[in-house]
């Protein structure tokens, strides 16, 4: 502190020696207050908080009006006060997934909680009670900490300014507001925190109770009650509901709500919107960071999460929540909803707690269910899980050709594991050969399994794609099968399955207990033979299995233990989808760059010799972009990775 | 417009095949039942019909009581209501020919005064693909099969009807009449979640078989169903070997006279 | 005296093959029973067809002929030939199992009262046993999964269709014949439903759903130039020409030929996947074909899975060599 006094240039120019300046450094208030300007003040106040609430109040109205959330519980609180704590008050993800202008940004927010004391002492001084002295001991050290924020707060506000005015990230813009590619709100409101900052800061170098105290003062206070009632109006709305809206999550991670009753079909217009979403659609920043992980809107689409989130504050600002008009309507269109392939980065990335997974699938259901969504291949999809009880619309009797030419033993009952085929595994030939890699690892480690002799698809691509009707039956059929069965346990080589039963079907009863593979084979490394060599193999992260399960070093291990291990460059949370997701492995041409293609190149630019995936559908999409490829990696599956080092010669099929 | 659509509920394709202890006809024990493929189809077609130019859409079906979820299904799809013919148990209707099964069907409707009834080309099960084309001289209406796609015109309809070899024709013929509906003309529509729940609401207007038949003229079976049997060859993968001559030959004699493709 | 009467049908100005494999049915059945077999036909007595009818002798020819029934309608038929058979009293009646005969035939039978035993796959005519028993008609059920045994009681006319191929046209025979012209009575206002010229889809456009056969062209053909290898066995099969998508997305096919999960789903009575490994992508687009045919250097090639016929080599020396061969038995 002395050293920053000390070469001050203030300082320095007034010749002022470095120890009466400490002792003059210290926050200058005016002499006292009359009566007139109380009254000013009071009334100041007066109308800035109603013209806060006159917008704020609106905005609580709406999300009130929303319906209640089906399924949600406040409790186990624990997660939600440690969400709160880490991603509110540490500002995690702020900053993990965007490290510059996170801590920027942190810095400006912990600014303002540092400032709360201030704030409120500022305006007791105004009313003639102020309740902290400057020159006091406690008063000193608190305005110099609060100082020391106020600078940060400046310079990272400044840096924020000069990022969105003169940088121009193409994910702060707005492309649904033509226009609109920068916000003036947003420079508008930094620079009143500049100001803020600017007049406190300036508060250390002016006499105590001078004029220019008094003009401080009162600058300080015009900035502060023009702030608010402009925070009601702009994305500034989240100063106050993100907090709450991170404490509000749902549960878990794109958790889709249950159906509430005979009239919900999910969301279709602004009625059936909840509590939950339009407090989320009013949190928006509107920073970004979603758009900017989507693989649908990075590949060309249309679909840019942001804006259904944007679109839905938009309905919500027109229409209400009790509307009629359709949700897919003015604001959000069909075609961009069906876009998403439930990849999940967008809701990862969010820092203010928007759940857009839920909202998306939501949507679709409101179109689906209610048969507004008229698509070819959606609807030979739907005919097809109805007629054959698999997406691929293939008749049962080639899963039992399958299962007599592996030989695989059928579940009775008495052994220890379900293996549960799924769609991929019973019908694809890539699929086939992953089961079979891991057949072969479990007979060497003499686990017993068997596979059901009638599975149905687990509903999957349904339940993303907003079809209850299919799922319901799908998930009520398969799972009596499994309480007669009596199975326990299941492990499974599709994330997508392993998601679907454990988590999804809880809507319907309860389902047995569900690992993915690679939790299987990393918990037997040590008793599975290794062989490592020099190979490079690059390992992409499912979806469903990194984000949605947040099973990220199991899969790792079992590579480490074959070759050496290469990321490529978006992993691990980041890792970017191979386009099969949200059931659109099924729904024929997409527009744009393929999201595969995309994918399998970044993958091949790693210089891998192997692909590594943990995922049948992930390991389809690949294997079909790399189709016209010459010289492309080897696509392997974990579990064939892990099969090949058996001690048995065996001729692994080649990509 | 109102039309009236013969559906039926039949094993689903990917049923276990055994046969029963009479010998007549499949163990039905754990088959999963749909609704017959060419028929979605005529539904399909009436439901756009009754969009395009609105009236009713009324579904007809003989079965057991099991056959009440296919005439939901038609139901939550968009059918306006329903008329089931329940048989008493699995074997009931089973004793019954083509022409005895038409004639209940006919007494079903003979007040309805429908302008068009359609009906899929032939069952999955037993493919006779006869039931439409015996109904339409049982009621004295005009017919054709193999339709395609309807259109209705100032006098009746003009349907586009499928032949041989990739050959198609136009007819036009008067209404009331009976089609019946190749499968693939159109997409099909998916039931959904919102159909379901308008279809509990929706009428199903249930009729055994022993009364109707009561009612209907004297039917006695003419052609009888004796035994059913497995036929001795399985679809397996026939790898046909040798120099690329000798295969291709093979390969030739097999499209001639076991496809009978050329 | 009962009989066996055979109604043949005229197809491109012919007599069809299926016409002479019914009618050796018909004459099975007949020496089966101990029944002459008549034939009859809707043609006029003096068309040149008539005397190409010959195979075992039928007693005699009937040619029945009426302006009204120069284009085929249900109507039309149904009245003529009803006309016909209460002419002849026949015992049994016999059809080839045609679109035009599934069109009216059941009509016909049940202004008998009588239900056509449709798509005959075997006759048992139980010659030598009993006579009071009558034969066993086979006909296929659950899309060829089952067998099934009919028989027909009553005293009236037993009407039945015969499936293609299910029984081998005679040989030729020589032998005289009588032509019987027979004029049903027919009615204009008979004739209801108007039918139009027939028509192809247009050349134009490709329809790979109206195709019969299918050539699949997959990655296995390696270069666009080899194309034409592939191109003329499927001319020489009369086939359309289709393809997995690597080939559409190189160029090398239009996007409409292009068989999978983003493409079209067919389901011809044969589909030939030449060079094709068999992904899933593009075996949900084919599965319901009737016929799968394989041709791939890979015996492990998924494709075999769900092929009726395979063979493993070399594309380059199998369809040559398979083009060759379908030319010469066409010829």
């Amino acid at each position: 502190m002395n050293l920053l006094i000390a070469s001050s240039p203030l300082a320095l120019r007034a010749g002022i020696p470095s120890q009466m300046l400490l002792a003059q450094m210290q926050l200058a208030e005016p002499a006292h207050f009359s009566l007139l300007e109380k009254l000013l003040l009071i009334a100041l106040v007066v109308i800035s908080a109603a013209l806060f609430w006159k917008r704020f109040g609106i905005v609580v109205d709406k999300i009130l009006k929303s319906r209640k959330d089906p399924g949600f519980h406040l409790f186990p609180i624990g997660k939600r006060i440690w969400d709160f704590f880490w991603e509110v008050l540490c500002q995690a993800k702020v900053i993990r997934e965007r490290p510059l202008p996170g801590l920027a940004h942190a810095f400006v927010f912990w600014s303002f909680l540092a400032f709360a004391l201030v704030t409120l002492n500022h305006f007791a001084t105004g009313l003639g009670i102020g309740f902290l002295n400057p020159a006091g001991f406690f008063g000193q050290i608190y305005f110099f900490v609060a100082a020391v924020f106020a600078l940060l707060c400046a310079i990272s506000i400044a840096g924020l300014f000069i990022r969105r005015f003169f940088v121009r990230p193409i994910w702060l813009a707005r492309p649904a507001l033509p226009g609109h590619e920068v916000s003036w709100e947003s420079g508008v409101i930094a620079g009143l925190i500049f100001a803020l900052m600017a007049t406190y800061l300036a508060s250390f170098f002016v006499a105590d109770a001078s004029l220019a105290a008094r003009l401080l003062w009162w600058a300080h206070t015009l900035v502060i009650l023009s702030f608010l009632p402009l925070v009601p109006h702009t994305k500034h709305l989240h100063l106050i509901l993100s907090p709450l809206t991170i404490f509000l999550s749902r549960g878990g991670f794109s958790d889709i709500p249950p159906l509430s009753g005979d009239e919900d079909f999910g969301l279709v217009t602004g009625k059936d919107l909840t509590h939950l979403v339009s407090l989320q659609a009013y949190s928006c920043v509107e920073c970004g960071r979603c758009t900017e992980h989507c693989p649908a809107n990075n590949t060309g689409k249309i679909l840019n999460p942001k804006e259904i989130i944007l679109g839905i504050r938009g309905y919500l600002n027109e229409y209400g929540p009790t509307a009629e008009e359709l949700l897919l309507g003015k604001y959000n269109s069909q075609e961009a909803a069906f876009q998403c392939t439930t990849c999940g980065a967008c809701e990862f990335q969010c820092p203010v707690g928007i759940e857009h997974v839920p909202i998306i699938v939501g949507l679709r259901r409101g179109a689906t269910n209610t048969g507004e969504w008229d698509n070819e291949y959606g609807g030979k999809l739907f005919n097809a899980m109805e007629r054959n009880s698999n997406a691929l619309g293939l008749s049962a009797l080639e899963r039992d050709k399958f299962i007599q030419k592996q030989a695989l033993p059928i579940f009775d009952g008495t052994q220890e594991y379900c293996l549960w085929l799924g769609c991929m595994g019973g019908y694809d030939p890539k699929g086939r050969e992953i089961i079979a890699s891991f057949v072969e690892v479990m007979r060497y480690l003499g686990t017993s399994y068997g596979v059901l002799r009638k599975e149905k698809c687990t509903g999957d691509p349904a339940r993303r794609l907003g079809n209850d009707l299919v799922f319901q039956q799908l998930a009520e059929s398969n799972l009596e099968t499994m309480q007669t069965q009596k199975v326990k346990k299941i492990v499974s080589i599709c994330p997508h399955c392993v998601r679907t039963i454990q988590t999804d079907w809880k809507e319907f009863g309860a389902p047995p207990e569900i690992e993915h593979h690679s939790e299987f084979l990393a918990r037997h490394q040590a008793q599975l033979p290794h062989n490592k060599t020099e190979e490079k193999i690059v390992y992409h992260d499912p979806c469903y299995l990194g984000r949605y399960r947040n099973i990220y070093d199991e899969p790792r291990s079992v590579i480490t233990a074959a070759g050496t291990l290469v990321e490529p460059e978006r992993t691990r949370e980041r890792s970017f989808c191979c386009g099969a997701g949200g059931g659109l492995a099924f729904l024929g041409e997409e527009s744009g760059q393929r999201v595969s293609s995309v994918r399998a190149q970044e993958l091949v630019a790693t210089g891998a010799t192997t692909i590594g995936a943990a995922c049948p559908f992930c390991n389809t999409m690949f294997r079909d972009a790399l189709a016209n490829e010459e010289n492309s990696p080897r696509l392997l599956d974990i579990a064939q990775i892990a099969a090949m080092q058996l001690p048995q010669p065996d001729a692994k099929p080649q990509a | 417009m109102k039309i009236i659509v013969a559906i039926k509920q039949v094993p689903e394709r990917d049923a276990r095949i055994r046969i029963d202890a009479s010998g007549k006809w499949i163990d039905l024990q754990d088959v999963e039942f749909a609704m017959n493929e060419s028929d979605a189809y005529a539904l399909e077609e009436a439901l756009q019909l009754k969009e395009a130019h609105g009236g009713e859409v009324v579904v007809l079906s003989a079965g057991p009581e099991r056959a009440g979820k296919t005439i939901r299904e038609a139901l939550a799809k968009g059918a306006d209501r329903a008329i089931h013919i329940q048989s008493a148990d699995e074997t009931e209707l089973a004793k019954f020919d083509a022409l005895g099964v038409a004639r209940l069907l006919a007494a079903a409707i003979k007040d309805e005064q429908a302008d068009l009834i359609l009906t899929g080309l032939q069952s999955d099960d037993l493919g006779l693909g006869q039931t439409g084309v015996i109904l339409a001289e049982l009621l004295g209406l005009p017919h054709a099969t193999l339709i395609l796609k309807i259109e209705k015109t100032e006098t009746g309809l003009k349907v586009l009807r499928e032949l041989e070899d990739g050959w198609f024709l136009h007819l036009e013929l008067p209404t009331p009449a009976v089609l019946t509906i190749q499968s693939g003309n159109s997409k099909l529509r998916y039931a959904t979640l919102m159909g379901i729940k308008k279809a509990k609401t929706k009428e199903v207007k249930v009729i055994s078989v022993a009364d109707l038949a009561a009612n209907a003229p004297d039917s006695k079976p003419v052609v009888l169903l004796d035994a059913v049997k497995l036929p001795h060859k399985q679809r397996t993968t026939q790898i046909l070997g040798g120099t690329p001559a000798e295969a291709a030959a093979a390969l030739v004699e097999k499209l001639r006279f076991e496809v009978r493709a050329i | 005296m009962s009989s066996v009467l055979i109604f043949l049908e005229i197809k491109d100005r012919a007599i069809s093959r299926i016409s002479w494999e019914a009618m050796a049915a018909a004459h099975a059945l007949g020496e089966g029973r101990g029944l002459p077999v008549d034939v009859a036909l809707t043609a006029s007595p003096d068309n040149p067809i008539l005397a190409t009818i010959h195979g075992k002798a039928p007693r005699t020819v009937y040619a029945i002929d009426n302006p009204l029934l120069h284009a085929y309608t249900s109507d039309g038929y149904t009245a003529s030939c009803a006309q016909l058979i209460e002419h002849v009293k026949p015992a049994y009646v016999v059809f080839p199992h045609t679109y035009q005969v599934r069109d009216f035939a059941p009509r016909l039978a049940t202004r008998f009262h009588q239900v056509l035993i449709s798509d005959v796959t075997g006759i048992e005519t139980h010659a030598g046993a009993d006579p009071s028993v009558p034969p066993t008609f086979i006909r296929q059920l659950l899309q060829g999964k089952l067998n099934a045994e009919y028989h027909h009681t009553g005293s009236g006319v037993c009407f039945l269709s015969v499936q293609a191929g299910a029984f081998r046209a005679d040989e030729p025979e020589a032998g005289a014949t009588i032509i019987e012209p027979f004029l049903p009575q027919l009615d204009a206002a008979q004739i209801r439903v108007q039918p139009g010229e027939p028509f192809r889809a247009s050349a134009q456009t490709v329809d790979l759903n109206s195709a019969a056969i299918l050539v699949s062209v997959g990655r296995g053909i390696k270069e666009e130039a080899n194309l034409p290898i592939v191109q003329e066995l499927a001319t020489a099969l009369g086939a359309e020409l289709a393809a997995s998508r690597p080939i559409c997305d190189n160029g090398w096919l239009p996007m409409e030929r292009q068989v999978g999960s983003s493409g079209q789903t067919v389901a011809p009575k044969v589909y030939l996947a030449v060079g094709i490994s068999g992904a899933i992508q593009h075996l949900v687009g084919m599965k319901g074909s009737q016929c799968i045919v394989a041709i791939n250097k890979d015996e492990n090639a998924p494709i075999f899975e769900v092929a009726d016929y395979g063979i493993v080599g070399d594309l380059f020396e199998v369809v040559p060599a398979l083009t060759a061969a379908i030319r010469k038995a066409k010829a």
